[in-house]
């Protein structure tokens, strides 16, 4: 019990943490959003008018005042006003947050899909060739630039073939190829575990037993791979969100969608620090909690950590 | 009082047919684009009868290239910004894009005395706003009032194009009186453009964020569309007004909008966009860069760049840095850049080489291309003979400091990256060193209003008055120049400030003559707006500085 | 995560996490064979391929190395200077990789770019590598309450999305190459952190670093003798694999208007500037985009096959 206490205070530590940094470096950006939005030249402002406008926003208090300001305002759940817009952070991240959750689940979904595929399919290949060639294929995964990917999959499925469309599809059609240029990625690390995890059982001494009584080989593999591979996978995906994230930034603009990625780069482009905040607010959340999970949940999985944890 | 009417449209059809005249003195340059351009409406006469009747109904898919950032309308100089105001509002006056005459709109006639101090307008008087309250009088003045003078305390600017606004008088319900400190001849083309859309007195008591990205619905006008629908920073719906019924008397109909409404997607993706056009996906794009018009033409269908009609696009050269102090340097640059080998290169025939400050069919426009030469040799000489001699790698250098300038990636002009590497191969040729400046928005923000950071200004500005020119270059606007020059701003005053058309025409001209002559601006090309669209899309429309109108559109179903 | 978890579990984790890409860790056909040879005999050629991939990923490097260093020797062109008249040239004899916009040579381009592209890697994984071996060795050397501490901090950078991370970053020190490069480095330390950290604590649980201990050496003495060198493979075998990750990484940097400013021919940069010409020039953002693949692929197969190494010396 006091393990998972510590765990959890310290969890919290680290989300505290993150506010803070994420306070301080933006606070050292050079500009700020209300210079951004008001000395652009094409609105035709003078410098007294913009000056008489910074005043008006009281762009410029003291550093701990702005800092507390914000802490106990997330702390009490609001999450302030964005500057480049006006609109309240909540309802803009609140519209942004499930396009992306959705697009994001999604693409998660299909990477481990992805990755059991081709790990499975490389396992029991029948040819020494295929497996060779799949087993390459993560690598591979991971060498391409996204945005690069994404861009080829529009041009080659929607604009040259015109299977999918990219402007006003469907709900379904929407997220076709986002799902996929996020998913590949994604996969590739996944892929690699999974294999590995094969790689183990196949070496292991029981597993000519078993197949000497008869058990059929992907059956076998499927068991025995999935139960050591789930722990090894769960902890990646933990750290796989953050990429998700970083994906989604890619992905959303490509796909011209609306969502927290797309958020996150316009919001850093205005220096719209309320915004950026209430983003690194729910990130680190969301990172802190699955790894708190993947922790707890280790010892239940794998029965020689719980050992040692008690010891 | 409609009588008065009559002299004022006299002296407008006069100062454009200067402007013509000037034009067509300008030689061939531009009449490639001239079909198109020029038009106002993609359906001149013939094409309207050859594609049957007109239809009522449909959305019309556009494809916009940036989020706007605010619908306070002196702010619609940027173009998202311009081409939402252009259809939700309408303005006093309209003004015919082509022939840059004036006409009713939701002023009925108007007169201006003599000094031009005072403006008077008869309104319309079956005109309502989208939320349900009527147009009179009170709600103009209150419009005029706040881009007038605007507001500091909620985040309001001054009009650019609104010069020495005193106060407004509501003589009865349709009778509204400006007056002004000083004349202000281009207040009646100001209340024609989108800078004055006329918004209702509710939106008006908003601040600036009431403007902003997130509050597009509740931003009410008096135009043929209503903004119903808005997802930030990626799409909005503009339906049109069923009880829209005050179109401007030139208009080609009168009733409501032809579409049901229009979806404005913002795509940023180039390729996104063209390909989306060409795969049949959507109806209509803007911002077609040069190198995909052939793949628009190629697939067969329409493409429409009309002009911008202003300042050209152009390198404006701060003077007030050290190095470009010289006259002899800024002659130089002048002289070392190829505009024509620019425009090949980077563009097509529909961004004609500048051939002066301004555009060849804006108002005012003076032929300086004289001036204005490529001119290599000359170049190296002038810098020879202020000092900078070349070193070892080709760049010249003078007391130990090399020839390095700054120019400024400006993402709002089409290709501002590949014209400044082009002009940067050619600077290089004389001797020059021209680096590209690309920094994220906070800096790019100071560095602009720097001339030790950022020594070549690249902007443009679009409108159909005089006054543009000093919208772009007086130090108390744009200041394109961060200019500290009183003799520029006194000649660009005079160009706003002197009643009688004709010195008004000669103090522009001064000015741009002025300009020219301290080199103080490279111009490079007339800045279209392209737009590209499908076959079954008609009479797509745009103002005089080719924000898109689609009042007349229709789509063949 | 507490100490004996990260002992003790395979945790890819330790390995993989950073913002922008996370890699992979090792390389597939060495463990091919491996799991095979249980029940059939390879094929001969299946036990040549793993060595033959491995020396040409080592002259897919040793080639960009050498267009970094002596650009001049692989092309006459200028990188910087076109001829505007042929522009948009599709590639051929006298343009290998096409021609750009304003008519500069492709592949000059790409050749005079590796230089700021390997050494945007470089100076990444050197951020990463340094910073995060530093604070993953103290922890692991000193244990206890510091350990707990920095190893929090490395979860506060783990925390926040890396690109949002390397935007910052980049935003605070100015737009360029380098800064682009310790950007990314920044978000690689928790990386390179966690991995030095569990290595060092799994060198110092073995028998003779105890028993060095148990005879009295000092502990840095013993650190720099014993454990830095035995952790040394492992941080190898990442610093490669970040390395693909990084250019990758710079290269996203160029997509979203944060890259390196022109007319630096920074691949990245490349790639990102000739997508808008893919219908028409598919030449201008495939060819950076292939050499881009094929680099990070033979740092990846490197990496993994210094893995290998490494497993096989255990």
């Amino acid at each position: 019990m006091t393990y998972v206490a510590s765990r959890v205070l310290s969890s919290l530590g680290v989300l505290l943490g993150a506010f803070t940094l994420a306070f301080v470096l933006l606070q050292a950006l050079p500009g700020d959003a209300v210079m951004i939005r008001f000395e652009n030249p094409e609105l035709g402002l003078t410098a007294e008018q913009i000056a008489a406008i910074r005043e008006s926003y009281g762009a410029d208090s003291g550093l701990l005042a702005e800092y507390w300001h914000a802490l106990s305002g997330a702390l009490g759940g609001d999450l302030g006003y964005s500057v480049a817009s006006g609109a309240p952070v909540r309802v803009l991240v609140g519209e942004a947050l499930g396009s992306t959750l959705l697009l994001a689940g999604l693409g998660f979904v299909a990477a481990v899909l992805l990755a059991g595929l081709l790990a499975f399919a490389a396992s029991l290949s029948p040819f020494s060739w295929l497996a060779t060639l799949l087993r390459s294929l993560p690598s591979l995964f991971i060498s391409v630039p996204v945005f690069w990917l994404g861009i080829v999959l529009i041009q080659l499925f929607s604009f040259r073939l015109g299977w999918i469309s990219v402007i006003r599809p469907g709900p379904v059609e929407a997220l076709i190829l986002p799902v996929l240029t996020l998913a590949v990625p994604i996969s590739a690390p996944l892929a690699q575990v999974l294999l590995r995890a094969i790689d183990d059982v196949r070496a292991q001494p029981f597993v000519a037993v078993v197949r000497a009584k008869g058990a059929s080989e992907p059956w076998l593999l499927v068991r025995n791979v999935l139960r050591n591979a789930a722990l090894p996978a769960m902890t990646i995906a933990g750290v796989l969100l953050g990429e998700l994230i970083g994906g989604a930034v890619v992905t959303e603009t490509v796909f011209a969608r609306f969502g927290i990625g797309r958020l996150t780069a316009d919001a850093l482009n205005a220096q719209d620090t309320p915004v950026l905040q209430a983003i690194v607010i729910i990130a680190a959340a969301v990172f802190v909690v699955v790894n708190l999970a993947v922790d707890l949940l280790a010892p239940v999985l794998d029965p020689r950590l719980r050992r040692r944890v008690q010891a | 009082m409609s009588r008065s009417v009559r002299p004022l449209a006299a002296v407008a059809a006069a100062v454009s047919a200067v402007a013509l005249l000037a034009a067509c003195g300008s030689g061939s340059a531009g009449t490639g684009d001239a079909t198109d351009a020029a038009n106002g409406t993609s359906d001149a006469s013939g094409d309207a009868e050859a594609a049957g009747d007109v239809q009522t109904g449909g959305e019309l898919l556009y494809l916009e290239y940036q989020a706007y950032d605010t619908l306070y309308p002196p702010a619609s100089g940027f173009y998202p910004n311009g081409g939402l105001i252009a259809n939700i509002t309408d303005k006093l006056v309209f003004q015919d894009p082509v022939t840059l005459e004036f006409s009713p709109w939701l002023a009925t006639d108007w007169a201006m005395n003599d000094d031009a101090t005072e403006y008077t307008f008869n309104l319309r008087p079956d005109v309502t706003f989208s939320d349900g309250t009527p147009l009179d009088a009170e709600v103009v003045a209150k419009n005029f009032d706040l881009y007038g003078t605007g507001d500091p305390d909620r985040g309001f600017a001054v009009s650019e194009q609104i010069n020495n606004y005193a106060g407004s008088e509501v003589v009865d319900e349709d009778t509204v009186i400006f007056r002004f400190s000083a004349p202000a001849p281009g207040f009646l083309q100001a209340t024609s453009a989108n800078g004055a859309g006329i918004l209702s007195s509710a939106t008006l008591d908003g601040d600036a964020d009431a403007f902003a990205a997130g509050n597009a619905t509740n931003v009410v006008g008096t135009g043929p569309f209503v903004i119903t629908d808005e997802t930030v920073g990626s799409e909005l719906v503009l339906t049109a007004r069923e009880d829209y019924d005050w179109a401007p008397e030139e208009s080609e109909h009168q009733g409501r909008a032809y579409l049901d409404s229009v979806r404005f997607t913002v795509t940023p993706e180039d390729s996104v966009r063209i390909g989306a056009l060409t795969s049949g996906q959507a109806d209509l794009i803007r911002y077609v860069q040069a190198y995909d018009e052939e793949q628009v033409t190629s697939a067969g269908l329409q493409l429409f760049a009309p002009q911008t009609q202003g300042v050209n696009n152009s390198l404006s050269l701060r003077f007030t840095n050290e190095i470009l102090s010289d006259l002899k340097v800024r002659q130089a640059l002048v002289a070392g850049v190829n505009t024509q080998e620019l425009v090949d290169t980077v563009f097509t025939e529909n961004y004609p080489a500048a051939t002066g400050v301004l555009s060849h069919t804006a108002l005012g426009y003076v032929d300086l291309s004289d001036q204005l030469a490529y001119d290599p040799e000359k170049a190296k000489t002038l810098l020879d003979e202020a000092g900078w001699v070349p070193g070892a790698d080709g760049i010249r250098a003078k007391d130990g400091k090399t020839l390095t300038l700054v120019a400024s990636e400006a993402k709002p002009q089409p290709l501002s990256r590949d014209t400044l590497t082009l002009i940067s191969q050619q600077l290089k040729e004389i001797g020059v060193d021209l680096q590209i400046l690309a920094a994220d928005s906070g800096t790019y923000a100071t560095a602009m209003k720097d001339p030790n950071q950022v020594q070549l200004y690249h902007s443009m500005v679009g409108r159909t008055d005089l006054d543009v020119i000093k919208s772009q270059f007086h130090s108390k606007n744009r200041n394109a120049l961060l200019s500290n020059d009183a003799e520029l701003d006194s000649l660009l005053e005079a160009v706003a400030s002197t009643p009688d058309p004709q010195v008004r025409l000669d103090a522009s001209a001064a000015a741009q003559r002025y300009l020219v002559d301290n080199a103080y601006v490279i111009p490079l090309f007339e800045e279209p707006q392209v737009y590209g669209a499908q076959n079954y899309v008609h009479g797509f429309g745009w103002d005089s500085i080719a924000r898109p109108k689609f009042y007349d559109t229709w789509l063949e179903q | 995560m507490t100490l004996e978890l990260e002992r003790n579990v395979p945790d890819p984790a330790d390995e993989t996490p950073d913002g922008l890409r996370s890699p992979i860790d090792v390389d597939p056909e060495g463990r091919t064979s491996l799991a095979a040879t249980a029940e059939r005999a390879p094929a001969p050629w299946r036990r040549v391929l793993p060595w033959l991939s491995v020396g040409l990923a080592f002259a897919v490097v040793a080639l960009v190395v050498a267009w970094a260093l002596a650009p001049g020797l692989f092309t006459a062109q200028d990188p910087y200077t076109g001829v505007p008249a042929d522009k948009l040239a599709p590639p051929s004899a006298a343009h290998w990789f096409g021609t750009d916009p304003t008519g500069r040579d492709l592949f000059t381009r790409v050749v005079y770019g590796a230089r700021y592209s390997l050494l945007g890697g470089t100076v990444a994984v050197g951020v990463g590598l340094v910073a995060g071996t530093a604070l993953g060795v103290i922890a692991g050397s000193i244990g206890g309450f510091l350990d707990e501490l920095l190893m929090r901090v490395v979860d506060v950078l783990l925390s926040i999305p890396g690109l949002l991370l390397s935007l910052s970053v980049i935003i605070l020190l100015g737009f360029g190459t380098t800064n682009a490069a310790i950007a990314v480095g920044v978000t690689s330390v928790a990386a390179f952190a966690r991995l030095s950290r569990s290595e060092v604590v799994r060198v110092r649980r073995t028998e003779y670093v105890e028993a060095a201990f148990g005879s009295g050496g000092r502990w840095w003495s013993v650190l720099l003798r014993h454990v830095l060198p035995n952790s040394l493979t492992a941080v190898l075998a990442l610093a490669a694999l970040q390395f693909g990750t990084a250019v990758l990484a710079i290269s996203t940097l160029g997509f979203l208007g944060y890259g390196a400013p022109p007319p630096t021919p920074e691949w990245g940069l490349l790639i990102s500037e000739g997508r808008s010409h893919l219908a028409t020039s598919w030449w201008l953002t495939t060819l950076p985009g292939l050499v881009v693949v094929v680099v990070v692929l033979s740092a990846n197969r490197i990496s993994g096959w210094i893995s290998e190494r490494r497993e096989g010396a255990r």
